[in-house]
């Protein structure tokens, strides 16, 4: 029996020399940052960071860049000249300049899916203007944390309905899947506030072919029941604000082409009316809107090829894998899209309909 | 002079408080033995004077007189010396071969029946036990009326014989468990019990077991539960406390007494007791883990606070924190020595460090002193100050393996404290078991 202790005490000992506990580094040791630019020049990714740095006092933001073949060379040479180790896995928006874009994201998304020093939870978005005004706009924020940006895609913070939410990994999986396509969103500085919306960058296989404004994106985050709640709508006879809504697709494959009927279930709230329009006018003025904006931006991406609605997937089950693969140039163009929306009115609000 | 008080004499030589008066009863010359410090003299010869009385007017003989009130036995000096060490009176007669034993008027040594001192009771039966075997049993017997329960007595060691009393309800507590008590106290008859670590060696227990064996209470109503529920009580002499065999995780959550309020309360005290175990476990670890090893998992604002709070401290999140939970526990240490007058200085002073001192001078993190506090209070929750002890034991076993593997080593503590618990058993029962008292029913 003696002799258990002093075994106990050997392999806790080996437990602390072998481990190499001390290769861990505290978090006061380590930078965090948050928002992550890359921008590419002369074929030299450039880099630029947003740091947090915690001072006893006061938060202090810093923004640091570095240029290197590739972004892990940039950010090892950052952490070089650092007096803290820089630790990605911090990073919650990775801003990809507008030009970089339009040349291809492939390898760096599949850099990052691969290193996994980044978030793979991480958001994409595009940037319209140079990654280094942008920085330092970005920069001149009253906002101690310098989680501005962050802040701003957060569903708990800052996040509108018609702003695009799209992820590192999902980013990944439309360059590698054949039925479905994102679209990222495009900010630049704002001159009021920190940031202003632009709308959203239709990707295809990595590389940015269209754009599509605000209004489009509440569309596309409504097809993939993100919730929309919140969004104000102004029609002639009224607005309202969308309280909810769901989602139904009826897909068809008839000889060789694509049909998909889908419907939009709306819940609204009335907010404010032109003169005195009935329940059924704010409804179908509400619906034909909706419906011809739609439209437009479905034959705009339909144009352009890219599938960000994901529409294949509603006919994975009925058109055979090998010609699954054609389906973003052959299938897809062909697609005949019926949409509709159906808007019930929830709430009146204190006044009821045609009371004043 | 009779060489048997001679031989007795020299047993107690050097014992000042034994007295040997020399008196006449029935006109026979006899000589009344005992300890001072025992016996209740004046009381004891006042009572005796009455028998004398009643023999003298009914004619009686002396042997017949010390028959009727004490125990005649020939003249053994081993037999004599042990009684007058349990504090018997011998009545010695010069003529006759022969001595009475007799039960005296006992000086009181004992404690009255007091309110608990270790565990602290709301709106419950107050009485606790005390260093009396027999006010022991007695307490149990006053506190349920049963007439199935059966108190088995012991005495072991050598040298000096300690009292040792086995309490079960018989058809409730398991048949093969008394029998296998029973037979390990008669098999360890020579060993001394001086202390619990002497008991469960007698039982058969490995000293090095970190969480005990027996649960201990000083509660004749949560006694009584145990027993109802089909456990056996063993009580020593002179230890205020009922060892319950065997013992279970879940009595770390539960009182008896939590039964006096209704379910839904009682419910949420023991949830309240679980956090407290998980808390006064994980809290601790996941600093380090979080601080050291896997900031990642933290959200970016509370990454960024906590970063801004370590901002110049010296040391790692490791020594941070073994350094606070050394000085933690020397404070408890301490609290439980001092005297409770001077007491109160230990928390005053204990409190100026921990809370302000050591911030101010950047030796620890704000937050590293809300993780102690939240930690110290929630290892309070549970039942049992030995149950306590060993999460405050296993707390340090965590720290170790999250400052070395982070989230991951957390996760492996874990099991690997599960793996020990369920390790665990007593006399074939199991540690982890939560059923024990329907089974222990059936088996009854």
């Amino acid at each position: 029996m003696r002799i258990i202790p002093l075994k106990l005490l050997i392999t806790l000992c080996t437990v602390f020399l072998l481990s190499g506990c001390w290769d861990t580094k505290d978090i006061n040791h380590r930078s965090l940052p948050i928002v992550m630019g890359v921008a590419m020049e002369d074929d030299q990714y450039n880099i630029h960071l947003q740091i947090p740095d915690p001072d006893t006092d006061v938060m202090q933001v810093r923004i640091v860049s570095e240029t290197g073949e590739t972004v892990s060379q940039a950010v090892d040479k950052l952490s070089a000249n650092m007096e803290s180790r820089i630790d990605l896995l911090h990073v919650k928006v990775i801003v990809i300049e507008k030009e970089l874009a339009k040349e291809g994201v492939k390898d760096l998304i599949s850099g990052f899916m691969r290193a996994r020093e980044v978030s793979p939870k991480a958001l994409v978005v595009v940037s319209d203007e140079k990654i280094e005004p942008f920085f330092s706009n970005l920069n001149n924020t009253t906002d101690p944390q310098g989680t501005t940006l962050f802040d701003f895609f957060d569903k708990d913070a800052g996040w509108s309905p018609q702003i695009a939410l799209t992820r590192v990994w999902e980013l990944y999986r439309s360059i590698h899947s054949t039925t479905r396509d994102v679209v990222l969103p495009i900010i630049k500085s704002g001159d009021s506030t920190v940031i202003q919306h632009l709308g959203s960058a239709v990707i295809k296989n990595g590389r940015m072919v269209e754009r599509i404004d605000p209004e489009e994106t509440l569309l596309v985050n409504a097809f993939y029941e993100e919730s929309t709640h919140g969004k104000v709508e102004v029609m002639e006879e009224a607005t309202v604000l969308i309280v909810g809504n769901t989602m139904d697709h009826k897909s068809r494959n008839i000889d060789q082409v694509p049909y998909l009927n889908s419907q939009l279930h709306l819940k609204v709230v009335l907010l404010e009316t032109i003169g005195k329009p009935t329940d059924k006018e704010i409804r179908t003025a509400l619906e034909t809107q909706l419906t011809n904006r739609f439209n437009e931006m479905f034959s705009k991406i339909q144009e352009s090829k890219a599938d960000v609605l994901g529409l294949g997937q509603y006919f994975r089950a009925k058109i055979p894998s090998e010609e699954l693969k054609k389906w973003r140039s052959e299938h897809y163009p062909k697609l005949k899209m019926e949409f509709e929306v159906h808007a019930v009115i929830r709430n009146e609000g204190q006044i009821k309909l045609g009371a004043d | 002079m009779d060489p048997f008080i001679k031989e007795l004499k020299e047993k107690f030589v050097h014992s000042d408080d034994l007295f040997l008066h020399e008196e006449e009863i029935l006109d026979v010359p006899v000589l009344l033995v005992g300890f001072k410090s025992l016996i209740d003299f004046t009381k004891t010869k006042v009572t005796l004077q009455k028998y004398i009385d009643t023999a003298i007017s009914s004619q009686k003989t002396i042997g017949e007189l010390l028959n009727e009130i004490g125990e005649v036995k020939e003249k053994d000096l081993e037999e004599a010396v042990s009684s007058i060490m349990t504090g018997k009176l011998l009545i010695i007669s010069n003529s006759h071969r022969k001595y009475a034993v007799i039960e005296p008027f006992h000086n009181m040594l004992n404690r009255a029946i007091e309110p608990p001192t270790n565990e602290n009771i709301l709106q419950g039966s107050l009485s606790s036990f005390n260093e009396d075997i027999k006010t022991n049993i007695g307490l149990i017997r006053k506190q349920i009326n049963a007439s199935n329960i059966r108190a088995e007595f012991f005495s072991v060691g050598s040298e000096q014989k300690t009292k040792l009393s086995m309490l079960y309800f018989e058809g409730q507590a398991d048949k093969k468990l008394v029998e296998k008590i029973r037979s390990s106290f008669e098999k360890n008859q020579d060993r001394e019990i001086n202390n619990l670590q002497n008991l469960a060696k007698s039982l058969g227990f490995s000293g090095w077991s970190v969480i005990s064996k027996v649960n201990t209470t000083e509660l004749p109503s949560e006694t009584v539960a145990f027993l109802r529920k089909g456990r056996v009580a063993l009580f020593v002499d002179r230890y205020p406390f009922a060892l319950i065999l065997p013992c279970f995780l879940w009595d770390m959550f539960t009182l008896e007494n939590d039964r006096n309020y209704p379910i839904p309360l009682m419910a949420s005290i023991r949830l309240v007791r679980i956090f407290g175990i998980l808390i006064s476990l994980l809290i601790p670890a996941l600093y380090v883990a979080l601080v050291a090893v896997n900031p990642e998992v933290l959200r970016i604002e509370l990454a960024l606070s906590i970063a801004q709070s370590r901002e110049a401290i010296p040391y790692p999140a490791l020594v941070e924190i073994l350094l606070m939970l050394i000085i933690l526990e020397l404070i408890i240490e301490a609290s439980v020595r001092l005297p409770s007058s001077i007491g109160p200085t230990i928390t005053m002073v204990g409190g100026i460090i921990l809370g302000q001192a050591v911030v101010e001078a950047k030796l620890v993190s704000t937050l590293l002193i809300i993780i102690l506090a939240a930690t110290t209070i929630a290892n309070s929750t549970l039942v049992g100050i030995q149950n306590s002890l060993a999460v405050r034991l296993f707390k340090y076993v965590l720290v170790i393996l999250a400052s070395i593997y982070g989230v991951l080593g957390i996760l492996g503590g874990i099991v690997l404290i599960s793996a020990y618990l369920a390790s665990i058993e007593t006399f074939g029962i199991s540690y982890l078991n939560l059923n024990y008292a329907k089974e222990g029913t059936k088996n009854g």
